[in-house]
């Protein structure tokens, strides 16, 4: 009887753990494609804090843009021609709504209390393509159409938190008060169901240390404390660098530049 | 040495019991039998570990549920809650009409389905970290079903938005349905509220009411919010009244924009709500507009609830049976008043799933038929809901397969002769051909005639017939007018007969659901009959019989009486 | 107390021959049967007590007498005034109804358990007779049962990927695709289906399908698919260990009678 206890016991153990890095390898797969996040943060005055920049760009054959098709409301939707928002490439292969932020940092400055955290859906396309959101603050949604939408923001799949919400023409401001994130996740995609090709990113993040590249490809990460950290990017169509982060050291009062080439996702 | 081995045994005894207990913490037996009912009837579709990835999957659309998110459409609790667990017992006795997920209450005893309940929780984390119990939807404040409630909601029904998806008329034909995908990224079709036994979450009105209260987790169904919120029912009915002028008098505008403001300051109290910032003063404000609000989703409720019949139409067969009828007069037109006084025949429809490639997931549920005829010819009215009106064809790039609306009517060339004589193949024929009339959406007012003799050899008939096709596509529906002479020159053709009963099927195709050549719906064969004109002789006859019977009465009389003399 | 006249006692036997097959036989023990089959038996029964009334000539004369007072008794004036106008009323009547009734669909008489061919084949392969095959996966059951119970996961996979449509969840032949068939699809669960076939029957049935009925069998009605075309013979013989496994029901081997 003993020892065919113990031999259950083994198994169920043994079969446990399987389980374990079994359900492990189907996150880390999900993982790849999200942000990278210090275990905490602490927020500090930094003094004489240093800057990182760069410039991201593409490499490759960039893909025809593809004008989307305007299936609804044409009104409204169809005053200005819009494109498929997932890879934009301006001049000189610059790359434009990249994130760049700093994966590893546990303490600098506090999130800018005056920063807009807004989305604005106008003519049917939600403005900007990526927003940055510090955890546990609303994301504000304007509505500058005369059509309803309905902001339809997906959890990731440890954390559900799903907002499905109409907003009609009439309600030209929605605070998504009560689905403030209280970890820090991302990017999320958000979408209007109603129009469908609208589309956008959110990313709840717990430090300020994040930029969204520019038209021109360009980030700045300001007020960065003197020390050495792993840089990281998320692109939509082109995935991130989580397994080969690079490494820049940031010294006081000094400027880093940081460039990145990126490539589609395969 | 004795009490040595006392020691040791009492030792080890006490260790197992120990390691016992803390096996049946961890595992407590209600999940262990749950288990055992999940695995053998859930985990075909759910998956063996709840991921809604079981080996049956693959062809089911909506997909079965993946438990591991916690996300469940249909409950009774607030938006962003989890169900309760009567919620997800409900779900497993009734099942989700329309989709693949039967009802359980005839093959599980409620206890069986209770530990089901318990186990299918334990996939999800966040059952076992919720502290409180998920906030429930109320149903105060409950508005009965009258007349007057559903004239409120159906003008609601526009206000709310509902028509984006749902459509005009609610047949799930709105201008947003094409594009809607569900969380998994596959095709989510708005339901067609005229169809109440397909509600995936049941047809009560109070069903209807949770549905937008607490939204439909994982789909496009968004929870609603009061588009109007803060306003009356009269309020908004002005306000949107107001809205859509082209121009406004000095004093509408002023009454708009004294409305705009209200609603305004109304949302923003709606925020100050969720903050926790807002004053008593405000509290009320946010109450009386919440309360107002409740009522329009109760008339909204009521509205949807009136859309549709309250059970499925029962088949053509038997008593039901699609009689075309006579009339001396012209054969209606499609518009044609004199359609509203025949009532329609109904005939289920299903994927085809015989012939590669199959349609496992359709569009198209059933078509009505209704049918006139007089002495030279036949019409007929074919009307069936498609939520997608594709008339020009669209190509697959890589096949260059393309893609349209259609249908089929399907008869025998010529009628069997007795029940017992052989048909052809109910699917396009086989050794024995149909005869059949084939209609796409890209030329819509003609009808082909076809030749089949199986349903990968049908051939457009060489010498083709006069047929008169009409069609129609409005909010959703598709209505066919084929008009035919009775009789025909060309022996290909069905040739008919009053009295005689003539088998019949159909095939649809939805291209927005991908339907071409095979990929369809059918149906088995039913039949039609054109009803024969009631004979004068019901009024001659049953006179003669009385008289008849009642001079044998007089004679047995008259004879039992010679006879006693 | 008068004594009731042996009409009445027909009469009354009769009338609840009738009620009993429209109403109890047809109705509460089992489904409504179709009134040709009533009028068959009522005419039996008529016969039955002509038979019995017209044995002894007293019985008979004893039989006929309320007939007899009836049509020509003086007393029975009244009685008689109603019959002769009730009685070709209700001539009336019945034959208006029979006239104007609408005709109804002829039903579609099929054999549903039809005879198998006497040989089983998989394609153009012959198995063997359809007396003796048997399923070859079936005596792993005693001889390796964790090797049986593999066999039966796969037959379950089998079954849920390609028969739940339209046989059901519950093997109950009411799957989601069920409801515009006609005939039906098989209900497993019914205990006159698996108890009564060998597992060679259902093999040939689900191979051929539908098309592969003779002709009592209606073919052409049949939606049943020809499955030889999509599964192996192994995945039929699992999915019939399956059915089995799932209802509890065990097939009719070989030599034991019906």
């Amino acid at each position: 009887m003993k020892t065919k206890m113990l031999t259950c016991l083994i198994l169920l153990f043994a079969f446990g753990f399987g389980l374990f890095v079994f359900a492990d390898s189907h996150e880390k797969e999900e993982e790849m494609n999200k942000l990278v996040f210090p275990k905490a943060y602490k927020s500090t005055t930094v003094k004489d804090g240093g800057k990182i920049s760069g410039v991201v760009k593409f490499e490759g054959e960039v893909p025809e843009k593809k004008k989307l098709e305007i299936t609804k409301d044409p009104k409204v939707c169809g005053v200005t021609d819009k494109f498929d928002e997932s890879l934009v490439v301006g001049d000189g292969m610059a790359l434009k709504n990249t994130i760049v932020y700093l994966m590893d940092i546990s303490q600098g400055k506090d999130f800018d209390k005056d920063a807009k955290v807004e989305i604005d859906q106008k003519d049917c396309r939600f403005d900007p393509h990526v927003q940055i959101i510090p955890v546990g603050t609303v994301l504000t949604m304007l509505n500058n159409d005369k059509a309803t939408h309905n902001v339809h923001i997906f959890g990731t799949k440890k954390n559900n938190t799903e907002i499905n919400i109409q907003q009609t023409k009439n309600r030209k401001k929605m605070r998504l008060t009560r689905f403030k994130s209280k970890n820090a996740e991302g990017p999320v995609e958000v979408k209007c169901d109603i129009h469908g090709w609208m589309k956008a990113w959110v990313a709840y993040v717990p430090h300020p240390y994040f930029a969204v590249t520019n038209e021109k490809g360009e980030f700045t990460l300001e007020d960065v404390p003197a020390g050495t950290y792993k840089l990281g990017y998320w692109h939509e169509a082109c995935g991130t660098n989580n397994k080969e982060p690079v490494t820049v050291t940031v010294t006081a009062g000094g400027e880093v530049k940081q460039d990145f080439t990126l490539k589609l996702k395969k | 040495m004795r009490t040595k081995n006392v020691v040791h045994l009492v030792l080890i005894l006490g260790l197992l019991s120990v390691l016992n207990l803390t096996y049946a913490q961890d595992t407590p037996e209600v999940s262990e039998e749950g288990k055992e009912v999940y695995e053998e009837s859930c985990a075909h579709c759910h998956g063996i570990e709840g991921r809604g990835d079981g080996s049956a999957a693959e062809n089911l659309l909506p997909r079965p549920r993946d438990f591991t998110r916690g996300l469940y459409k249909i409950r009774s609790t607030e938006s962003g809650q989890l169900p309760t667990d009567q919620d997800l017992f409900d779900i497993i006795t009734i099942g989700m009409p329309g989709s693949s997920m039967p009802g359980w209450e005839t093959s599980l005893s409620a206890n069986d389905r209770w530990e089901v309940v318990a186990y299918i929780k334990t996939f999800y984390d966040g059952f076992k970290e919720s502290e409180t119990p998920p906030r429930q939807i109320s149903l105060e404040g409950k508005i009965p079903y009258s007349e007057d409630s559903v004239e409120i909601g159906k003008v609601l029904y526009t206000q709310f938005a509902c028509f984006e998806c749902h459509g005009n008329l609610g047949r799930g034909d709105g201008t947003s349905a094409p594009t809607l995908q569900d969380e998994w990224g596959f095709k989510s079709w708005p339901a067609n509220l005229t169809q109440s036994w397909n509600y995936r979450g049941g047809n009560g009105i109070d069903d209807i009411y949770k549905r937008f209260i607490g939204g439909i987790a994982g789909s496009a169904m968004p929870m609603f919010e009061d588009p109007a919120f803060g306003l009356t029912i009269e309020q908004s009915k002005r306000y949107n009244e107001l809205d859509s002028k082209v121009e406004m008098t000095e004093s509408e505008e002023e009454e708009y924009n004294q409305l705009d403001e209200k609603m305004g300051n109304a949302y923003e109290i709606l925020d100050l709500m969720a903050d926790g910032d807002a004053t008593e003063e405000q509290k009320q404000i946010y109450d009386t507009a919440m309360k107002a609000f409740n009522v329009k989703s109760w008339h909204l409720a009521n509205y949807v609830k009136s859309l549709s019949p309250e059970k499925q139409p029962e088949p053509a067969i038997g008593k039901n049976v699609l009689r075309s009828q006579y009339t001396i007069n012209e054969l209606p037109e499609i518009a044609d008043a004199a359609w509203e006084t025949l009532e329609s025949s109904y005939f289920p429809l299903v994927g085809q799933i015989i012939v590669e490639p199959r349609q496992f997931n359709p569009t198209i549920d059933s078509v009505n038929v209704k049918s006139f005829y007089n002495d030279t010819e036949v019409v007929f009215l074919f009307t069936w809901d498609d939520r997608t009106h594709n008339t020009e064809v669209e190509e697959d790039e890589d096949t260059g397969t393309t893609f349209e609306d259609a249908i089929a009517i399907q008869f025998p060339v010529k009628v069997p002769k007795g029940p017992t004589a052989e048909k052809p193949y109910f699917l396009w024929g086989g050794r024995k051909a149909v005869y059949l009339w084939q209609w796409k959406a890209s030329d819509a007012d003609k009808v082909t005639e076809l030749t089949a003799k199986g349903i990968n050899n049908a051939e457009a008939q060489e010498v083709q017939g006069d047929i008169q096709a009409k069609s129609e596509y409005t909010d959703g529906q598709y209505k066919l007018w084929v008009k035919r002479a009775l009789k025909t020159d060309d022996k290909k053709d069905l040739q008919l007969e009053s009295g005689v009963f003539v088998p019949i099927a159909f095939s649809a195709w939805d291209g927005a659901n991908g339907d071409v050549d095979t990929k369809r719906v059918i149906s088995s064969w039913y039949s039609f009959v054109l009803e024969p004109v009631p004979s004068s002789r019901r009024f001659i006859y049953p006179p003669l019989v009385a008289l008849l019977s009642f001079g044998l009465l007089v004679g047995l009389r008259q004879f039992v009486r010679q006879r006693n003399t | 107390m008068k004594r009731v006249s042996l009409f009445t006692i027909c009469f009354v036997i009769f009338i609840i021959s009738w009620v009993f097959l429209e109403f109890v036989m047809g109705g509460v023990i089992s489904k409504p049967i179709p009134s040709s089959v009533i009028s068959m038996y009522m005419a039996l029964i008529l016969i039955a007590i002509l038979v019995h009334v017209s044995v002894e000539d007293t019985r008979f004369r004893e039989f006929l007498r309320p007939i007899h007072e009836t049509l020509v008794d003086e007393n029975r004036h009244v009685r008689r005034i109603v019959l002769a106008v009730l009685i070709p009323l209700l001539m009336l009547g019945y034959t208006y109804s029979n006239l104007a009734q609408k005709a109804n669909p002829p039903g579609d008489p099929r054999d549903a358990h039809p005879s198998p061919p006497l040989e089983l084949t998989y394609k153009d392969e012959v198995i063997g007779s359809m007396q003796t095959v048997e399923n070859p996966h079936r005596h792993y059951e005693k001889d390796d049962p964790e090797k049986f119970k593999s066999h039966v996961e796969n037959g379950r996979r089998v079954y849920y990927q390609n028969c739940f449509y339209c046989h059901g969840d519950h093997l109950d032949g009411q799957g989601h695709f069920a409801d515009a068939l006609n005939p039906l699809p098989a209900n497993f669960q019914d205990p006159g289906i698996i108890p009564n076939f060998q597992e060679s029957f259902f093999f040939w049935r689900i191979s051929k399908g539908g098309p592969g009925l003779p002709a009592s069998g209606t073919p052409w009605n049949s939606a049943m698919p020809i499955w030889e075309d999509h599964l192996t013979k192994e995945e039929i013989w699992d999915v019939i260990l399956f059915l089995s496994d799932y209802t509890g029901y065990p097939y009719r081997t070989f030599g034991e009678g019906h």
